[in-house]
């Protein structure tokens, strides 16, 4: 389209610039890492393999991670789908702060929920002390990880679900009933089968989140001795051997191995699935449950309560008390931990490191991201697809396995040549926009989808294809969009733990790595003030953010 | 100012869109293209406006190139202006932002509208012109089709080009309100005095109101004439079949006398154009025939439906296999089953 004759050999350039790019810092990583995993000191070969293979702690380390990560996506996948139905279909009240609760687990990183679940359900927890004679939960164990995981994740299934369910257009239940099916047999026969492919997509995604995740192992098994994929690369990469980095490649290799067998799967059943052709979304409810609502709102708040609401309000108690194991009275509470995370300079500095990698790598996802997405809609050719493919990798791989192929990409980017980015915060940049990149694209994409391809021609056919174009046509319609990525990408990078917990460099830990190796030293109290502290921030920015919006919206109004 | 089409080639892959099409749109004048759904003319407006290049032949834009396979000036920098199928209002600007965008941007807007006092003048006058003086700050969310339409008018017309594309505009609206803008489109292109290329797949707004219609079928021009000569003296089947929903029969002429293929049953000319008789066919719209039950001397079918149509009655014939379509005044009725004969109204 309008090859401008001037301009081809201009466009051609940056076609090659961006390919050149994305194989160095998408591609080249993962080759590298694959490398390591065959060389050793005789050259390539399946040493490392052998060894690892016939270790016993191995195959110990595989069953865990899939009897954690099978087991959490079940649960996941029940409640995901439970949730979806109750808000898509039944007409219970205050869906919208239901809403707001299920997507919680989106806005608090998982490790925070790991120990605010220990403050709760553990020993020395507000529930056993509310409760003496219920017999406390030990959360250190497979059963703590695979709960507190799979209530991590069901937000995916929800997701995912929730709008097929929708989208079933609710004459094909009528259909069902009119031909005689009960409304168990018009749910299961006809309804839950066209919700599948929401169904099984969110369960995979929860599948792959259960193999990337490293935060829930690492403080609910590492204690007790319990060992997933995740932490297993983190201790062989930390434990310093001579051969530390290799079998942490070939565990790695293993890991990504399965993930990408996870990933194919959901493609191709997702690709079997016949999409339902309505785009309409039907919101009025499609059961009235009568007297029966009250005992389900009650079980839903119930189930709020226990999995979020007391375990939040138990850290936070816990951050202020004197010491640990005390009882929560009044007497007991002070603010000396705050006053003592506060006092140092390293926690002080992770927040300012974590605020500067996020904000960069926001600043940077939004330009490139939105470039990429505004060509990969308006130009679809396979070369497009395929550096999207690419960019997906660092984020559909298990960020441990991420975090080690960065290691082995830029410690020498060039055999022979170490500049040092291994060691600062110049790896940690370049591993959070690689790995966050992705979320800013589909954002982007789904911004400029929505922008119709004559909304765009109107504005060039009165004139005008650049600035003009962009700044009064595009840009205020694509922002919504491309702001709510930005905010997913500035929320994930903040409270990232997995990757930073490999790259992290001794002057500049990140907030995750410093809530870690509070827990680590023993330290919960300090970890939990910390926690509360970064949760009470998260939720004033949020406030801020929908304050401002709240007020954007009603200057516009009274514009009118 | 003209605009040319020459030996124009378009391919998508190995689809063939357009196939060496040839077209002149005259200064002033209001040209239909006429064409079922994938005939290629919005591919053909497209071309004109800019957003495709061609893949063979020349596109001249008041005697200047404007695209060749190697070389094409983008729509930014054409003096033409587009009124879109989806009508392609911006979601966050009014009314009259609309209309304001186009004369501060459009690379044509003549001197006389540089100031900014005469470009608000210029404004005010479109937006009365087609009737939406009174809504100039509403957004589009809050119009009718036909008003978001009108907003689409107003921001074409008000840059003053020389050449206005439109895209199947009325083909998102209810059919009275379809009625209503033929006259208000006709108006505006009386007022405005700018060649208008208009691409529809409609019959009926191609005849009611183009000075002429190109006829387009599988990237192909099929015919090009005034809309009386394309209705009257359609020169091929599809033509015919298409635009005046004519039954075809096949059959020999001889001078002025046609021959049917398997009945010996002749026929006078009625006007067939010279192109048809070549191709051996002889064509009748439904209302140029009438049934008859006792003249035995012509080609006989069975009556299969019957459809009231309020000013007449529509009926489908069976000529040995062969649906023929007829339109009969209220007052000449035939049964369902009934044997009839087919007659040439003259």
């Amino acid at each position: 389209m309008s090859a401008i004759s001037s301009g081809f050999f201009n466009r051609k350039l940056y076609k090659v610039l961006a390919i050149g790019l994305i194989i160095i810092f998408f591609i080249i990583p993962i080759i590298r890492l694959i490398i390591m995993s065959f060389l050793s000191d005789e050259g390539i070969n399946f040493d490392y393999y052998h060894a690892i293979l016939t270790d016993g702690r191995t195959w110990q380390v595989l069953q865990n991670t899939l009897i954690v990560v099978v087991g959490s996506t079940i649960i996941s996948l029940i409640l995901g789908t439970a949730f979806a139905w109750m808000v898509a279909y039944t007409d219970i009240r205050m869906k919208g702060i239901v809403q707001l609760f299920i997507f919680l687990p989106f806005i608090i990183p998982s490790y925070i929920t790991s120990l605010a679940w220990v403050q709760f359900f553990g020993p020395a927890g507000l529930l056993t002390k509310m409760l003496d004679q219920l017999p406390s939960w030990n959360l250190y164990s497979m059963s703590g990880i695979i709960f507190v995981m799979g209530i991590s994740h069901f937000p995916l299934v929800y997701l995912f679900t929730v709008n097929v369910f929708r989208k079933i257009p609710r004459e094909m239940e009528l259909a069902a009933r009119i031909s005689g099916a009960s409304r168990w047999t018009a749910f299961s026969k006809i309804v839950f089968p066209m919700a599948l492919p929401g169904v099984v997509g969110g369960s995979f995604i929860a599948f792959l989140g259960g193999l990337d995740n490293f935060g829930i192992p690492a403080f609910l098994g590492t204690p007790a001795n319990i060992s997933v994929l995740s932490t297993y690369i983190y201790q062989k990469v930390i434990g310093f051997g001579p051969s530390a980095f290799n079998e942490a490649a070939v565990l790695s290799v293993i890991l990504g191995v399965i993930a990408i067998i996870g990933i194919s799967l959901q493609w191709i059943l997702l690709r079997k699935s016949k999409p339902i052709e309505t785009t309409k979304l039907d919101y009025s409810p499609r059961y009235h449950l009568g007297k029966k609502k009250l005992i389900a709102e009650i079980l839903i708040w119930l189930f709020f309560a226990m999995t979020s609401i007391f375990p939040f309000i138990s850290m936070v108690m816990t951050s202020f008390l004197n010491a640990y194991g005390l009882d929560f009275v009044p007497e007991n509470f002070s603010l000396k931990n705050y006053a003592y995370i506060l006092s140092r300079n390293s926690t002080v500095e992770s927040i300012f490191t974590s605020l500067k990698l996020a904000g960069v790598t926001t600043v940077i996802g939004i330009i490139v991201g939105t470039i990429f997405s505004y060509y990969r809609v308006r130009k679809p050719n396979v070369t497009m697809r395929l550096q999207e493919y690419a960019i997906t990798i660092p984020y559909a791989l298990p960020g441990m396995v991420l975090a080690l192929a960065m290691i082995f990409a830029w410690m020498e980017p060039i055999p022979g040549w170490n500049p040092g980015i291994y060691g600062s915060t110049a790896i940690l940049y370049i591993a959070y926009v690689t790995r966050f990149l992705i979320l800013q694209v589909r954002s982007g994409i789904t911004a400029f989808q929505q922008v119709d391809k004559e909304v765009e021609e109107a504005a060039r056919i009165n004139g005008t294809n650049g600035f003009g174009k962009w700044k009064r046509i595009m840009i205020p319609l694509i922002a919504p969009g491309v702001l709510s990525g930005a905010m997913l990408v500035f929320l994930s990078a903040l409270t990232e733990l997995t990757v930073s917990s490999l790259l992290y460099s001794s002057n500049a830990e990140t907030i995750g790595v410093a809530i870690l190796s509070f827990q680590q030293s023993g330290y919960t109290l300090y970890s939990t003030a910390f926690s509360s502290l970064i949760v009470g921030l998260i939720i004033v920015g949020y406030f801020l953010l929908f304050a401002s919006g709240a007020l954007r919206k009603r200057k516009v109004e009274n514009g009118k | 100012m003209t605009t040319s089409i020459i030996h124009i080639n378009k391919k998508f892959g190995s689809f063939q869109a357009l196939k060496d099409v040839n077209l002149t749109v005259k200064d002033g004048e209001f040209l239909a293209i006429l064409g079922p759904s994938g005939c290629g003319k919005t591919t053909l407006l497209r071309l004109l406006a800019g957003f495709e290049s061609p893949t063979d032949g020349t596109i001249q834009i008041d005697n200047k190139k404007a695209a060749t396979a190697k070389k094409v000036i983008p729509p930014e920098r054409r003096n033409v202006s587009m009124v879109f199928q989806s009508f392609a209002l911006w979601p966050h600007l009014n009314v009259r932002e609309h209309v304001q965008f186009a004369m501060k941007y459009h690379r044509f807007v003549g001197p006389a509208f540089k100031e900014k006092k005469k470009a608000e003048e210029r404004i005010d006058e479109v937006l009365k012109i087609v009737g939406l003086e009174q809504f100039g700050s509403r957004m589009p969310g809050e119009l009718s089709g036909g008003q978001k339409q009108r907003v689409s008018l107003a921001r074409a017309i008000a840059p003053e080009p020389q050449l206005l594309l439109m895209d199947e505009p009325l083909s998102n609206l209810d059919a009275e309100l379809r009625i209503e803008m033929r006259h208000e489109i006709q108006k505006l292109h009386r007022l405005t005095k700018a060649s208008i290329l208009y691409v529809t797949h409609d019959q009926g707004e191609a005849l009611a109101m183009a000075d002429r219609i190109v006829v387009m079928n599988a990237g192909k021009i099929e015919q090009i004439g005034t809309p009386e000569q394309i209705y009257n003296q359609p020169k091929t089947p599809f033509v015919a079949k298409f635009v005046g929903k004519a039954n075809l029969f096949e059959g020999t002429w001889d001078g002025s006398t046609f021959m049917h293929k398997n009945v010996s049953v002749t026929w006078e000319d009625c006007g067939i154009s010279e192109n048809l008789k070549e191709q051996n066919l002889y064509a009748l719209r439904p209302e140029q025939i009438r049934l008859s039950t006792s003249d035995e001397s012509q080609i006989r079918g069975t009556v299969v439906t019957k459809q009231f149509q309020g000013k007449e009655y529509q009926y489908v014939v069976d000529v040995s296999g062969q649906e023929i379509v007829v339109d009969l005044p209220l007052h000449e009725q035939f049964e369902i089953g009934e044997g009839v004969g087919i007659v040439p109204r003259m």
